[in-house]
């Protein structure tokens, strides 16, 4: 459904490891809406995942940058800029690791060192980013800089332990470098807060399959998919959203407006 | 243990956060040692800074136990 919403736009984009993260499909979008792009992600993740193969697809440049290194950033914004013959109209910041959460800690009994390593990596980053983008004037005038969370920041997901707290920190960010941003060169900054989504870093977490569904019966809508979330994200870099800052923007089908659905008391009913 | 043998011991406790007794030759680092996808490429990364070495991805996916890691940086580390 290309329109070419982003003809002309430049950007980067953080953390498209196969062809199910939604950084990806956002890739994909963003080029067939006449976007280019570059792609970055940490070594390990490039060389986990197959990002060649989708930088072949539409012909990107891949730059490996560690996200909690000021000094990969800088480069990485400085080579970008020159790839792609100027300042940037949109970056995706689409990474987020607890070790945590991975290692299966229970949240009274957490890894403090490995809760560093989960707000550096899935939050702070985020902080690195925008700052290093200011300090280097990257951004044209009404950019637009999105990261994604997830509604476990306002609420209580037992299993998302210290990745809750993360994401938490991650949208106080967006508010607080939004303002900032704004004043300073009318760049917007938000995040976008996603249904849970079957990626590898989404299924890391336990029980995400149960999760999945309790989102889909408890969402009206269902849950938004990864592709429904790259649509989304293509609209917030384009042009028809130049006012929209300093927000966590729900994109969930429902999810957070909903106190109960048909289908949980139709399964709560089962066996009554 | 051979001063390899050590270092390796060491990279793994230190970044699957297990017990050095649990690091055992035929210790499977997925079955036995909770590593996820994730944690296999970061110890394969690991082994090639700590022993200055490329380890191709054909060869890197040969390596599934911890005795597997020791013999193949024995013979291939610098």
């Amino acid at each position: 459904m290309a329109k070419e919403l982003l003809k002309g736009k430049k950007g980067i984009i953080f953390g498209a490891l196969d062809e199910n993260s939604i950084a990806w499909k956002t890739a994909l979008q963003a080029h067939a809406e006449g976007a280019e792009i570059v792609l970055t992600n940490a070594p390990v993740a490039l060389r986990m995942g197959k990002i060649n193969e989708l930088a072949e697809k539409i012909g990107a440049k891949v730059i490996p940058a560690d996200a909690t290194s000021n000094e990969d950033l800088e480069k990485l914004i400085t080579e970008s800029m020159e790839i792609l013959g100027g300042k940037l109209d949109f970056i995706l910041h689409s990474i987020g690791m607890s070790p945590n959460v991975r290692k299966g800690k229970d949240y009274g009994d957490l890894n403090h060192d490995w809760m560093h390593k989960t707000l550096d990596i899935s939050a702070m980053s985020f902080h690195r980013l925008l700052q290093t983008a200011e300090k280097l004037d990257a951004m044209k005038e009404w950019g637009s800089i999105l990261a994604l969370s997830y509604i476990a920041a306002q609420r209580t997901f037992p299993d998302y332990s210290d990745m809750a707290n993360a994401k938490a920190l991650l949208e106080s960010i967006a508010r607080s470098y939004g303002y900032r941003f704004a004043k300073k060169s009318k760049v917007r900054v938000n995040t976008i807060s996603q249904s849970p989504t079957m990626t590898t870093a989404g299924t890391g977490v336990t029980g995400f399959d149960v999760f999945f569904d309790y989102a889909d019966k408890m969402s009206p809508l269902g849950n938004a998919s990864g592709e429904s979330c790259a649509d989304y994200i293509i609209m917030m870099f384009s042009d028809y959203t130049r006012m929209v800052t300093m927000q966590n923007l729900m994109h969930d089908g429902g999810f957070s407006s909903s106190g109960i659905t048909e289908e949980i008391v139709e399964e709560l009913t089962k066996g009554k | 243990m051979s001063e390899i043998a050590q270092k390796v011991t060491n990279i793994i406790v230190d970044k699957l956060g297990v017990e050095e007794s649990e690091v055992k030759p035929e210790a499977s680092f997925t079955n036995d040692l909770g590593a996820d996808s994730l944690d296999t490429v970061e110890l394969i990364m690991e082994f090639e800074k700590e022993f200055d070495i490329q380890i191709p991805d054909d060869q890197a996916e040969q390596i599934a136990t911890v005795g597997q890691a020791i013999s193949y940086l024995e013979a291939n580390a610098k």
